[in-house]
């Protein structure tokens, strides 16, 4: 197993309110990792440290987290979210832009102007997020006069525009119907072959079903982690175990 | 009756009375507004012709004329307003909702209230006190800032507002794709909320045209054509207030015209803001 | 693009094949062996066996992974269920050929006995049984599976002959009874052959055709009865 981020002694505040607890954990490099847990138990805030979003609503750690021996806890976070891509629960892409602008967001905010530059970028990721075909005759169209799974495929595409290592995923599929649920997580199969994604997900058998590894968080402590059947057929801890046969408490 | 049938019964007839009741209340609204318009018009349409639009005012005593240098200094002087109101007001209300969660914003937040409740005619004389005694002239430019100051706290409070209804979630989507903070309020946010911006700016165009008192300290008024900004320059407002109480039957109605172009004149700037802003994509 | 679910399940349809084709050689060396009296072709049989238990146990996790990461419900459900009865079947197989193989080392001088008992026209009938079940589950083929169930009575009908015909041999010639005692035993695991085979097209059927026909003849001879 070939590590992308290696996360140490991780501790996470809002305030005084310490939300992760010495979380220690190996993320391993193009497969997917399932971080679940009851509401509260901080897998949220796990994701957001990684790409450092937890700052944007006055976060703070201790520890660190190394994406391929660099430490993600220093130096510009801006910078490192063009490294780590974010999926978030509720799709939002940008409402004022067209599904062009929304792809190319990312790119053009970021100087590139140039439409030969940006077409095939376009084309590409919304190939790779499974929409181009609903989409090509229609890119000069608002992103918010879509179908939700059509939107949530776009901000998919939104993130890969940019051209990321490493894709974070918030419960992106909660807000969902099952038949985009199923479409989503096909795609986080097809996209592990080239990115390492990390997906937070209420749905146990959504982290069943798409991932490869699963941590499981609870209360803020990372109570288990290892492979994805091995949690779901015979986990090492009995915590693990009442959550996933979905007897807790 | 059942009791239940009873219910029924009154739930309906409630329902029947408050809604007559706040049609009524609907109407008693709209009863000013219509009369306004109504006496505007039937008084000011005498005069309505293209003369008044192109021709200056006539000396005492002849009849026909214009207001064309009225109309024109009206737009000059709101421009200049805008132009000093409207960067203000974004960029203070950009920061009372994006950073503003700090003892300073506070107290700009407060000050902004307090102003938008200070009779205009007082910042006509803080205009009056900053530009026009220094500079020893009554100007364009002296009223100009009287009105950008008066449109400030309109364009900032809606700014304000209308940046918070966007979600936050559009926000981080930004900051995720590694899109600088400065750079994703202006481009994504801002942009956002900029249909609501725009009718606060509209808003506070509105108040600033059809404001006279702060413009008789500084722009004063000139019965000439003058587009000179170090000038004093005419304006439809101080023109209806001269002419208004003007001994001559003439005046009183070249007035009522003067009103009825003022209500014209906000009509189509306001319509043009709604063509400017409206979105490029159906909204369902 | 095939989905994870989909890519899963082909997999493990694969590893089932690739057991029931193991099987498969097993069965038909050890039956050539019978029938030529070939001790030669028993060699290796008990080496083998061990790939097909190290698949009993793979397709068992398989199925095991299956279930608790999708939770199928309707075909995709009967078919991890017929998959983990089929399995279980193919590894009783693979343990009757060693059996089998082990009997026709002891008795392979006794050649016009084997023949004159039927028995080799018995192990023909259950050979054809297991390559038409496995075909059939390959295939997903209910009309060969049905076939397959029908001629289950052929093999017994012969196993019931070629026991009385061998009790008969001890009985007139008490020097022939070691071979006929291995040759009941030999006839017994033929004849437990072609019921796994049964079972494996049963299991078909219950796949393809979501109907349960196991034990269904007894079944309704007990109910006419009452």
């Amino acid at each position: 197993m070939e590590v992308k981020i290696s996360v140490k002694n991780l501790e996470a505040y809002y305030g005084k309110n310490k939300v992760l607890k010495n979380v220690s954990l190996d993320i391993p490099k193009n497969k997917v990792l399932a971080v679940i847990g009851p509401s509260g138990c901080g897998k949220s805030t796990f994701l957001r440290c990684l790409n450092r979003m937890h700052e944007v609503v006055g976060g703070t750690i201790t520890g660190s987290i190394m994406l391929d021996g660099e430490d993600l806890t220093k130096g510009d976070p801006v910078l490192l979210r063009k490294r780590l891509g974010m999926v978030f629960q509720k799709p939002n892409p940008f409402p004022t832009m067209s599904i062009f602008n929304n792809v190319a967001a990312g790119l053009k905010l970021n100087g590139v102007r140039s439409k030969k530059i940006l077409t095939p970028v376009v084309e590409k990721c919304l190939k790779q997020a499974a929409l181009w075909d609903e989409v090509k005759d229609n890119l000069d169209d608002s992103g918010a006069n879509i179908s939700g799974g059509q939107q949530q495929r776009l901000c998919i595409a939104r993130t890969l525009a940019v051209d990321p290592e490493v894709i974070l995923m918030d419960e992106p599929a909660s807000a969902l119907d099952p038949i985009s649920t199923t479409k989503i997580e096909d795609l986080i199969f097809e996209l592990k072959k080239n990115y390492t994604i990390v997906i937070v997900t209420h749905n146990m058998q959504q982290a069943a079903r798409v991932s490869d590894y699963t941590a499981f968080f609870y209360l803020g402590e990372l109570i288990e982690f290892d492979t994805t059947t091995k949690i779901f057929t015979s986990p090492a801890k009995k915590q693990t175990e009442d959550y996933v046969r979905g007897r807790f408490g | 009756m059942t009791p239940s049938k009873f219910y029924t019964v009154r739930k309906k007839v409630t329902n029947a009375v408050m809604m007559s009741l706040t049609f009524v209340a609907t109407l008693i609204a709209i009863i000013p507004l219509v009369f306004i318009f109504y006496y505007t018009i039937s008084k000011g349409i005498t005069y309505l012709n293209l003369d008044f639009f192109i021709q200056m005012p006539k000396p005492v005593g002849e009849s026909g004329g214009g207001m064309a240098n009225a109309i024109v200094g009206t737009l000059i002087l709101i421009g200049l307003g805008g132009t000093i109101g409207i960067p203000v007001g974004i960029m203070t209300g950009t920061y009372l909702s994006e950073f503003g969660n700090n003892k300073f914003a506070s107290v700009v937040r407060f000050l902004t209230d307090v102003l938008s409740g200070i009779p205009s005619i007082v910042v006509g004389v803080v205009a009056y006190t900053l530009i026009v005694v220094p500079m020893k002239k009554f100007s364009a430019l002296a009223g100009g800032v009287a009105l950008g100051i008066l449109m400030i706290p309109t364009i900032t409070r809606t700014t304000e507002e209308m940046i918070k209804l966007v979600p936050h979630s559009i926000r981080e989507a930004g900051l995720a794709l590694g899109i600088p903070k400065w750079k994703t309020t202006i481009r994504i946010v801002l942009r956002t909320a900029w249909k609501g911006i725009a009718t606060g700016i509209l808003l506070g165009l509105s108040r600033a045209a059809g404001e006279t008192a702060p413009l008789l300290f500084t722009a004063l008024g000139n019965r000439f054509w003058s587009t000179k900004i170090m000038e004093p320059m005419a304006s439809l407002t101080v023109y209806i207030y001269d002419y208004a109480k003007a001994p001559f039957e003439d005046w009183n109605q070249q007035a009522w015209t003067a009103a009825l172009v003022l209500i014209l004149l906000i009509s189509i700037l306001s319509l043009t803001f709604r063509i400017i802003t409206r979105s490029k994509y159906k909204t369902n | 693009m095939k989905n994870h679910f989909e890519q899963e399940i082909d997999n493990l349809k694969t590893n089932l094949i690739k057991m029931a084709s193991l099987v498969d050689e097993q069965v038909e060396r050890v039956i050539t062996a019978l029938e030529k009296g070939n001790i030669e072709l028993c060699k290796g049989i008990k080496a083998k066996d061990l790939e097909i238990d190290a698949y009993d146990n793979l397709i068992q996790t398989q199925c095991e992974n299956i279930l608790a990461l999708f939770q199928p419900v309707t075909v995709d459900l009967r078919f991890i269920i017929s998959a983990l009865m089929i399995n279980n079947q193919l590894e009783r197989c693979g343990d009757i050929a060693v059996n089998i193989s082990q009997r026709v080392k002891k008795t392979a001088e006794f050649f016009s006995l084997i023949s004159e008992a039927q028995i080799i026209e018995m192990g023909k009938h259950a050979r054809e049984m297991l390559k038409n079940a496995i075909d059939s589950f390959i295939n997903n083929d209910s009309d060969l599976a049905n076939k397959v169930i029908a001629s289950d009575e052929i093999v017994d009908n012969l196993n019931k002959h070629t026991f009385k015909f061998l009790v008969s041999k001890m009985q007139t010639n008490p020097e022939l009874i070691e071979p006929c005692a291995h040759l009941i035993v030999l006839t017994r695991h033929v004849e437990r052959l072609a019921d796994h085979a049964t079972n494996i097209a049963e299991d078909l059927v219950f796949y393809v055709e979501a109907r349960i026909i196991t034990h269904k003849k007894k079944l309704e001879k007990l109910s006419d009865g009452n």
